[in-house]
């Protein structure tokens, strides 16, 4: 496992930066392709729970692993989404250069999100956590424009202040626990030994790390950073920073840490707030938005506000429901960054001012964007449907049927903001100087069609689904 | 001095460090002198890992995570840096004012 998904990756990029050069380009996206394609195919195949018995590396370094199917959720989203950023890279990167410099960064991006799903004790997780983090802020900056230099500098600070609110964090579970391995601050935090001064201070040492994360993840209020730094950054980026990079840094952490470390039943009303209060705001900052990338961003803060909101519910529907969220996110939020790469090669621009009727001439893409936008949308039978139902299940299970009245009726905003981009990009009158606009090539194809069929066949087979995959996942939370 | 106020003594200097870093962020328009605020907080957060450490007695399960740490900032450290001279090539400038241009 820790051969496969973190040494094997490593490896890869130093040997690509010690081969001539010319060599090298070509041979970057396809080691890419490989690693992601054979390290899904493995999560799918792997006998559950996965084991790192006979690891070669494992032997030396001795890392504990504990995998569960939630693991294995990460591991696939991960592989699908570096994936489908390697042929939208290929595509939309014309200098060869850059297009090596991107492959490299993404190959130690995704070691870094493996890193992080994991970890199993706090300061690993904080290693992880900052090479995902210096790896997107270079690839932020890559194109070195105006745009791209501030967006990555905005991120840089605020993940800066998220670090040293998850240190300072862990120096204060290490005055009370001595040990930062989770098995141990668990055993340390649940056994009812502490007391009152301390629990306080536990308390806030938690408060801390849960802001840091929150920040990471992007989440209202501290989703400054995000907007800017999605849209600014080259369309490949942001089809890695929108499917992923948020979820494995901050969400998926988060969900881990919550439900697995630190155990506080307080911290679930929290996360109900800042979760609608998310929902809300990227609803309503999406529908006034005229790019298309920011739309999708503040959408995002919107989309992981569902997912936050069911991990609050604290009920394992909602649970269940808040890591299907997590996949499906990944799944039609890549597809429509994708769909949007392709607008943006293929026209010329992301202004949505600029854009109308390409649907006659990307049928393709024009399809697979309403396949988004509906799953996104929560409209049955696609997969995001499923995920919505079994967070506002959840939701009213848990007692808290404010806050899923409030997913519901701003999963309608949801919809009225996806329809209007439909309405402004893709149908209607052929926008004048488009006229030449044709079908994105083959490079930008493959991700979007088995992203499209992914959606298509989670939504379908969703019955099948829920029993032999997700009813056991209750079991490892 | 006995242990515990050692610990007190680091731990408010810890503290100090920390106020300075956020004020020195507060009031700079300058991107250097942001990433100098930010570096302040680091060695905040360093000092006061290691009066954990002093305080739990465990200072050789402390002490490798400190280096690790350490060396993890200065590679944060180095892109930012490598960020702020890429905007003044591009800005001729590093005051913030530049640096506020995305809103929406």
């Amino acid at each position: 496992m820790i051969t496969f998904f973190i040494a094997l990756p490593l490896l890869v990029v130093l040997i690509l930066n010690l081969l001539p050069r010319k060599q090298a380009d070509a041979l970057s996206f396809w080691c890419g392709m490989a690693l992601t394609v054979v390290s899904g195919i493995y999560v799918l195949m792997a006998p559950r729970p996965m084991t790192s018995d006979f690891d070669p590396v494992n032997l030396v370094l001795n890392w504990k692993i504990v995998t569960s199917d939630l693991t294995a959720v990460m591991l696939i989203s991960i592989a699908l989404v570096v994936f489908s950023a390697f042929w939208v890279g290929r595509y939309l990167l014309e200098d060869e250069n850059r297009q090596f410099i991107f492959n490299n960064l993404l190959l130690l991006c995704m070691v870094g999100m493996n890193g992080v799903v994991f970890s199993q004790d706090l300061f690993t997780l904080y290693v992880f956590l900052e090479i995902v983090g210096a790896s997107s802020f270079i690839l932020i900056a890559l194109e070195r424009t105006k745009a791209g230099l501030e967006g990555a500098f905005k991120y840089i600070l605020l993940s800066f202040v998220a670090t040293v609110l998850i240190l300072s964090s862990v120096a204060m579970l290490f005055m009370v626990c001595g040990s930062l391995d989770y098995e141990a601050v668990r055993i340390c935090l649940t056994s009812g030994t502490l007391d009152e001064n301390t629990s306080r201070f536990v308390l806030f040492a938690v408060g801390l790390f849960a802001a840091g994360l929150l920040i990471k993840g992007g989440m209202v209020p501290f989703h400054g950073w995000l907007p800017d730094a999605y849209s600014s950054a080259p369309t490949p980026v942001s089809v890695l920073l929108g499917g992923i990079v948020t979820k494995a840094a901050g969400i998926f952490t988060l969900i881990q840490l919550v439900r697995n470390v630190f155990v506080f039943e307080g911290v679930s009303p929290v996360l109900l707030v800042i979760g609608t209060v998310s929902i809300a705001v990227g609803a309503f900052a999406a529908m006034g938005q005229s790019n298309f990338k920011r739309l999708l961003a503040y959408s995002s803060i919107s989309q992981i506000g569902y997912i936050i909101v069911g991990l609050g519910s604290g009920h394992i529907i909602g649970i269940v429901g808040a890591i299907l969220h997590l996949f499906n996110h990944s799944v039609f939020k890549t597809l429509l960054f994708v769909n949007a790469a392709a607008v943006e090669k293929q026209s010329g621009t992301v202004e949505m001012d600029k854009l109308g009727g390409l649907s006659n001439k990307m049928p393709v893409t024009g399809f697979a964007s309403v396949l988004g936008f509906l799953s996104a949308a929560g409209i049955p039978p696609l997969s995001g449907f499923w995920s919505k139902v079994l967070i506002v299940v959840g939701l009213w299970k848990a007692g808290a049927p404010m806050a899923a009245i409030i997913a519901i009726l701003l999963s309608l905003i949801t919809l009225a903001y996806f329809l209007s981009v439909q309405r402004k990009v893709f149908f209607g009158k052929l926008a004048s100087g488009l006229e030449g606009v044709k079908e994105a090539d083959f490079r930008v194809l493959v991700p979007t069609i088995l992203l499209v069929l992914i959606t298509l066949v989670i939504g379908l087979t969703f019955p099948w689904l829920f029993d032999t995959f997700l009813v056991p996942l209750e079991s490892f939370l | 001095m006995e242990s515990t106020s050692i610990f007190w003594f680091v731990a408010s200097f810890a503290i100090l460090l920390f106020v300075t870093g956020i004020y020195s962020l507060l009031v700079t328009r300058n991107l250097l002198r942001i990433l100098i605020g930010v570096e302040i907080l680091a060695k905040g957060v360093t000092l006061l890992l290691v009066s954990a450490g002093y305080l739990t007695g465990r200072v050789n399960a402390i002490q490798p995570v400190i280096i690790t740490m350490i060396v993890v900032e200065a590679v944060i450290i180095a892109v930012a840096a490598g960020i702020v001279i890429a905007a003044y090539r591009q800005n001729g400038t590093v005051n913030t004012n530049e640096m506020c241009n995305l809103k929406g």
